[in-house]
């Protein structure tokens, strides 16, 4: 049993990764992760968000009616990130600014709904949570990647701490959307590569 | 017939319930939770403004609302005022700049601070920082113009790929200045 909750867990960070492998919610990676600390704080509020909503989905599953379960569920996310949104607010204006509209839009993000609709109510709370958790996990992992190498490359800087000193010469492509796309696109297919090495490898001693 | 219409009829006033109970749920949640957090927010913005203020003006030891002209601060220092604290807008590359500017009694740019803006993370958002706000200090209204030749020391250099932004910063740095201006000589 223990077994099978972690790997519950396991699977939103790399095999079933939201934005590397499942390729959703997509346009706010590109938004927030031209610096790392945006990137952070979205990943992070996203994780919370979207376990938080595994357990209530889970938790009221045989209440809620089948046929109005996508009102109910995207209710919730609302409600969840409304609270998200009101605690920045009020204990971290600074970043509630610098996420700006994005922080909103989370109620909308693909991955959290899939996961209530496709884990949530089906499951008991406890797989649901980590399965939620392993998912933002995920998210917020490859947020911070994205964001990392974006903040770097584009502003010779991490964390806003400069790396590479006053010789370096920003490749702003970086920081603009563009230069996220191509980014993704390359993390995309290393992922990618990575899961069709480790399935070969499985077949072959699957076979021996 | 008439049983399956009483089942559908009953399952759509469930249904009604449900959702009925679910956002009466989460209202309670949320407007319970803003009725912690409402004034701690409302705190926070006042003292972000003070500090920020402070910052601007760091000798000053007191921030007075003046009368008659609406978010103007006199900065004072033991009474005396030392310099003012005034808002500053214009539009940007992506929309409305709004920022606290310092002047001095002498019409100099102290500093200034941004306080909404939304210009293009990395580019033109680096006008919040230094270097490029450095270059403001002890420029009187007259040098508050942007240039792109390097050479030129006494203007405002443009930051790289930010043309606009520069513009708009500078533009709102200047109306404020042009005003404070105004207002002492009117005195």
């Amino acid at each position: 049993m223990k077994d099978s909750l972690w790997k519950i867990f396991k699977k939103g960070i790399i095999d079933e990764n939201p934005i590397f492998v499942l390729a959703l919610s997509l346009c706010p990676a590109l938004a927030v992760t031209s610096s790392v600390q945006t990137s952070l704080t979205m990943g992070l509020s996203v994780m919370f968000v979207i376990s938080m909503n595994n357990a209530v989905v889970s938790l009221t599953r045989k209440l809620v009616n089948p046929k109005v379960r996508v009102p109910v569920y995207i209710t919730s996310i609302a409600t969840i990130v409304t609270l998200v949104q009101l605690m920045l607010q009020a204990y971290a204006p600074a970043l509630y600014q610098a996420l700006g509209i994005y922080l909103a839009l989370i109620v909308v993000f693909a991955i959290i709904l899939a996961r209530a609709e496709v884990f949530a109510s089906k499951n008991k709370v406890i797989p649901s949570f980590l399965d939620g958790l392993g998912m933002g996990a995920g998210f917020c992992i490859a947020l911070l990647a994205i964001g990392v190498v974006r903040e770097l490359f584009g502003n010779g800087t991490i964390l806003g701490f400069t790396v590479f000193g006053s010789w370096y010469n920003p490749a702003l492509i970086m920081i603009l959307p563009a230069g996220g796309f191509i980014l993704i696109g390359y993390m995309v297919a290393g992922v990618k590569m990575y899961l069709t090495n480790k399935e070969k490898k499985l077949a072959e001693r699957g076979e021996a | 017939m008439s049983a399956e219409h009483n089942d559908s009829s009953s399952s759509i006033l469930k249904i009604a319930l449900n959702l009925t109970a679910t956002c009466f749920i989460s209202g309670v949640i949320i407007a319970g939770t803003y009725f912690f957090t409402a004034p701690v927010a409302a705190q926070k913005v006042i003292e972000i403004k003070q500090n920020t203020m402070k910052a601007l003006v760091p000798q000053a030891d007191s921030f007075k609302e003046i009368e008659g002209k609406k978010s103007w601060y006199a900065a004072e220092k033991g009474g005396e005022i030392v310099a003012y604290v005034v808002p500053g807008e214009s539009k940007g590359y992506g929309g409305t700049i709004q920022m606290l500017v310092a002047v001095g009694k002498d019409g100099k740019v102290i500093n200034y601070s941004v306080t909404k803006h939304n210009e293009t993370p990395g580019l033109g958002d680096k006008a919040t920082k230094s270097p490029f706000k450095d270059q403001f200090e002890g420029k009187s209204s007259a040098n508050l113009v942007v240039t792109k030749d390097p050479s030129d020391k006494n203007d405002i250099q443009a930051m790289t790929g930010a043309t606009i932004s520069s513009r708009a910063f500078t533009k709102a740095v200047k109306q404020a200045v042009d005003e404070v201006v105004e207002f002492e000589g009117g005195k």
